[in-house]
């Protein structure tokens, strides 16, 4: 048997989660059914987080927006594309409408794939998770909560309560391979954020290491040559450099959806594609 | 008079799909229903050492295990004989649960029957079954070694070896040849309903609710199986989501769920999962061929050799047949094809949509374009230049072919002419476009039996036509609804077109494309035989308007019979039966085959495939296929070019996407529709059909060719030579990745 916990208030989702931590958070279903339904894992019960309405609500928090993580890919696109560009564009990438209307941020989040379509964007605008328990909130950086293919640093009585994250700032991108054009695990992916404001730039990966993680070298060297100050059309070797930086911070592996020497190639096209992107919206 | 057919209407049955009224096989309601699961074996060779079924027995709601220890047992495995012969069809001579040997993975093991599905889900995970593990085969670079030579194949119905002509000296005389490998992945049809039965026993009365192709197969399968009369079976299809050929012969599944239902005194439905149709259904085989052709300085082929490797099963001799078209299509004195096999632990493959034209085609037409390019001619010329105005076989006249009118017109609407023909010369962007062409072929089989259907009129104008074949969602229901309008010459809406059920006159499996050609046929001899049978009953009706009248000079139109000279001059049914107080009319029609046509008669097309390729991330799109099909008559436009279309797309799919891996395991590495990938709507590109009406008095009344399976034949082989033209690789197995394009 299998107990179906249904708090309706966050507090209550909190106490429920400390005082059965083998509970497993479900909210859109789609990872977690997926699971069940192919006899992956049987846990002794499912903490439902979709009838807490806090969850769902998304807003501005002084510099930032904190969005909860009961907000849907649909909403992400519908509701936050014009402040969050990057994760709107990833967003469209995840699965199918029907997906779309049902997977959330922080199931993403919490599913911690290192191909989560979610994470690099998260990355490349230096989010920062909130995570919640009876003991009280912490915000761990989004580079700092993966610690593996699918762990996090999430503890057993936490939720993840929201994602803190500054609207964009400057051109945002995201591109993602995929073996079809929808519905597909990406092979690999990768977000970009500029922020002209303070002329630095951030990097997210995706599909390519044990988790998602950034390329702090290519962000530095971009930030270090991009024409700042006179913004014209970008050197084809600075891009060429970027990407080749980009695909050196992957750590890929072989698989069924693609090898690890093609991972760190179409790495390095991305990056070199979306940051002659965005450069290009800078310049407009 | 023809005012129905070709008309492009909408489904008949497609209110009840789209509003969820349809009823499937896994969804007929009957009291006291209760739910069967297959439990499939984890290892691909070896034995059952023991099954442990207590804990299963024990579980809450469940009714009874099975296993080769204790399942009834019935009559005998009939021969494997495709379906479209009309008798029982064994997917494969192999029934499971018979003893402990194990023969490949997923084979069926045990049975378990509960109150609930989800009770026999759980308590199927509750059996404890230990095997003994033998060595096994299941891919032809494991059993390369042992391969040998098939003396038939196809369930006997195809010899493993053709020659004609000296292929030797075909190639010894050539100027150019070509000698390419070709390596193919296994395929799986993926229907989005998976096959289920649901079978009920009223006393010694078997009632099966089946997602088949054909009902009589399951029903004369069945009746073999399960040693029981064939008039104590009724088969019921109301409605098939998808086959592509999955349900086109009869697995053990249905008799698995009328001994369940017998042993347990209730019905019983047993649905196969998703993972399950990779292993219980069915596959194509992962296969390889080797082509030669040779061709003199002008480009006429001299020579072909065609060669296949795949492994089948350790019961049956089979593989697809993909040297067949191949063979047929152009104009060369000298040609050798050989099938050789290999035991290997899988259940015997099966067809798949287009099975073998596809794969073979893709070789022959590829090779064709490296043929071309090796003598500086165009793709489509070489084709021209070897264009058989008769069967290259024994070089009788074709049934018909309008082959040379789909290659204008496709070359038109795709611009051939005016394309840089140049390798890696069209770009847009950094994208580099291709075109690429192929032909399509599929040939005309003929049912083995007679095809029946009967026509029923009643007094107010209105009929039934009935037939058994299943509508597998071809549109056969709404193309024979047309049919018989035209046949009886009453209004289309006055037609209701019966079928699904072996209870209704005989006919054939929907198979090998030939379901609209055999059953149009039986349904315009009944309709045209009840018309005449009224006709003649109002001439010789002193009341009638038309009495006396010279037959031939009688014509029928919504519902009225009339003079063709005097349209004045006539009556309707309704008032012919009305005054004769008969409540309806009927007549039987009966369809007696022509020998095998196969030979002689196909559907042919001309396909164009424009793709876009990124050459840096490897990444193949296709923008635009085109194909024009000469299919004979069109019974309906909407659903044949639904028909053409999709088979277009499964032959991107085919070339891009489709292919199952077997893992070092001896089982299939990707059995879920999340790993093994179909295309979605944001791959499929634009794609136009066309179709050129030839008039074909051969095949069957109607000149009806089929358009079931040809759209996929040559879109692989196009898109490769498209991909070869906006890159210059050329690509020998199937699918082609992204790698392949690096």
């Amino acid at each position: 048997m299998m107990d179906f916990l249904t708090p309706v208030t966050w507090a209550d989702a909190l106490a429920v989660k400390a005082d059965r931590p083998e509970a497993v958070p479900v909210a859109g279903g789609t990872d977690v059914m997926v699971e069940l339904n192919f006899h992956r894992r049987r846990p002794a019960a499912l903490l439902d987080l979709t009838r807490v309405p806090e969850l769902a609500a998304w807003g501005r928090d002084g510099d930032v927006l904190r969005v909860g993580a009961g907000v849907s890919y649909t909403r992400l696109i519908e509701e936050l594309g014009g402040l969050l560009p990057g994760l709107a564009a990833a967003s469209r990438t995840v699965g199918s409408p029907q997906i779309r209307n049902r997977g959330t941020l922080g199931g993403n989040l919490g599913s911690a794939s290192p191909a989560g379509d979610g994470h690099p964007p998260l990355l490349a605008a230096g989010a920062v998770v909130e995570l919640a328990s009876v003991r009280g909130t912490r915000e761990v950086p989004v580079a700092d909560f993966f610690t593996g293919p699918k762990r996090s640093v999430l503890a057993p009585d936490e939720l993840i309560a929201a994602v803190l994250v500054a609207p964009a700032d400057g051109p945002e991108q995201f591109a993602k391979i995929g073996t079809r054009n929808a519905m597909v695990i990406a092979v690999s992916s990768f977000a970009l954020a500029l922020h002209p404001g303070r002329r630095s730039v951030g990097t997210g990966i995706g599909s390519a290491a044990p988790t998602p993680r950034r390329a702090p070298e290519a962000e530095e060297f971009a930030a270090a040559h991009l024409p700042w100050d006179g913004p014209g059309p970008l050197d084809p070797d600075l891009a060429r450099r970027f990407g080749e930086l980009v695909s050196a911070a992957a750590a890929p592996i072989d698989d069924v959806r693609g090898t690890a020497a093609y991972r760190r190639h179409s790495l390095s096209v991305l990056a070199r594609r979306t940051l002659t992107w965005a450069w290009e919206e800078l310049c407009e | 008079m023809t005012t129905a057919i070709g008309r492009p209407i909408d489904r008949v049955d497609g209110p009840a799909k789209v509003t969820g009224a349809g009823r499937y096989s896994a969804d007929v309601p009957l009291p006291g229903l209760v739910h069967a699961v297959v439990v499939g074996s984890r290892i691909p060779a070896g034995r059952i050492i023991s099954i442990d079924t207590r804990a299963a027995e024990q579980a809450n709601g469940v009714l009874a295990v099975l296993t080769h220890l204790n399942l009834p047992k019935g009559g005998s495995v009939p021969p494997l004989v495709p379906s479209l012969a009309g008798a029982a069809a064994t997917g494969q001579t192999f029934f499971p649960m018979q003893d402990e040997v194990i023969h490949y993975a997923g084979q069926h093991v045990a049975v378990v029957v509960a109150e609930t599905l989800e009770q026999a889900e759980h308590a199927a995970t509750l059996l404890r079954i230990d095997y003994a593990a033998a060595p096994f085969v299941t891919t032809v670079e494991q059993g390369r070694e042992q391969a040998y030579e098939a003396r038939r194949i196809f369930g006997g119905f195809l010899p493993g070896r053709v020659e004609r002509g000296d292929v030797d000296a075909g190639l010894a005389e050539a100027a150019v040849t070509v000698d390419l490998g070709y390596r193919y992945a296994a395929n799986h049809h993926n229907p989005i309903e998976c096959s289920a039965t649901t079978a009920v026993w009223q006393g010694d009365r078997l009632t099966v609710y089946d997602a088949t192709q054909g009902p009589n197969a399951t029903l004369h399968t069945l009746a073999e199986l399960l040693n029981v009369m064939p008039s104590h079976i009724r088969v019921v299809t109301d409605f098939v989501g998808g086959s592509f050929g999955c349900k086109a012969m009869i697995w053990d599944h249905p008799a698995l769920a009328a001994l369940a239902a017998r042993h347990v005194g209730r019905p019983v439905r047993l649905a196969l999962s998703r993972e399950q149709m990779f292993s219980s259904v069915g596959h194509r085989e992962q296969q390889e061929q080797q082509l030669t052709l040779g061709a003199d300085a002008q480009g006429r082929l001299t020579a072909v050799r065609h060669h296949k490797l795949s492994p089948t099963s350790h019961f049956d001799d089979w593989a697809e047949p993909s040297l067949g078209v191949a063979s047929q299509l152009y104009a060369c004195p000298n040609y050798q094809g050989v099938y050789r096999l290999i035991r290997a632990n899988t259940m015997t493959p099966t067809f798949t949509r287009c099975p073998g034209e596809a794969s073979g085609m893709f070789a022959l037409e590829t090779a064709l374009d490296e043929l071309a390019e090796r003598l500086g001619l165009d793709p489509l010329e070489i084709r021209l230049r070897n264009y058989a105005e008769t069967t290259p076989g024994d070089g009788t006249p074709w049934s018909s072919k309008k082959l040379r009118e789909c290659y204008r017109r496709g070359a038109e609407l795709a611009g051939w002419d005016r394309r840089d023909p140049r390798v890696g010369a069209l770009r847009d962007g950094d994208t580099l476009l291709g075109w690429g062409m192929a032909t399509s072929a599929y040939p005309c089989y003929q049912p083995g039996n007679p095809q029946r259907a009967r026509a029923r009129l009643y007094a107010d104008g209105s009929a039934v036509v009935q037939a058994s074949i299943s509508d597998i969602g071809t549109g056969s229901a709404t193309a024979m609804t047309q049919v018989a309008a035209d046949g009886l010459g009453v209004q289309l809406e006055r037609v209701r077109f019966q079928y699904g059920d072996s209870d209704l006159p005989n006919t054939a499996a929907a198979v090998g494309s030939a379901g609209a050609g055999m059953v149009s046929a039986a349904v315009h001899v009944a309709t045209t035989a009840l018309r005449d049978q009224l006709i003649a009953q109002a001439l010789a009706d002193p009341g009638s308007p038309l009495h006396g009248a010279d037959p031939r000079q009688v014509t029928v139109a919504e519902g009225r019979m009339a003079l063709r000279e005097r349209p004045d001059v006539g009556e309707t049914y309704a008032a012919l039966l009305q005054r004769a107080f008969m409540a309806d009319a009927e007549a039987v029609g009966t369809w007696n085959p022509p020998p095998d046509t196969s030979g002689g008669s196909m559907t042919f097309g001309a396909q164009f495939a424009q793709v876009a390729v990124d050459p840096d991330l490897g990444l193949v799109r296709v923008r635009r296929l085109i194909g024009v099909f000469d299919a004979g008559r069109i019974l309906n436009r909407k659903t044949a070019h639904s028909q053409l279309m999709g088979g277009m797309i499964w032959g991107m799919s085919h070339a891009l996407l489709e292919g199952t891996r077997m893992g070092p395991d001896g089982r299939w590495a990707n059995a879920s529709l999340g790993e093994y990938l179909v295309p979605v709507n944001a791959d499929a590109p634009e794609v136009v059909v066309e179709t050129v009406e030839s008039t074909d008095t051969v095949v069957n009344p109607l000149g009806v060719k089929g358009v079931g399976e040809v759209g996929m034949v040559g879109t692989a082989a196009a898109i490769a030579n498209a991909i070869h033209h906006a890159t210059g690789k050329r690509l020998h197995r199937l699918p082609i990745t992204i790698e392949d394009l690096l």
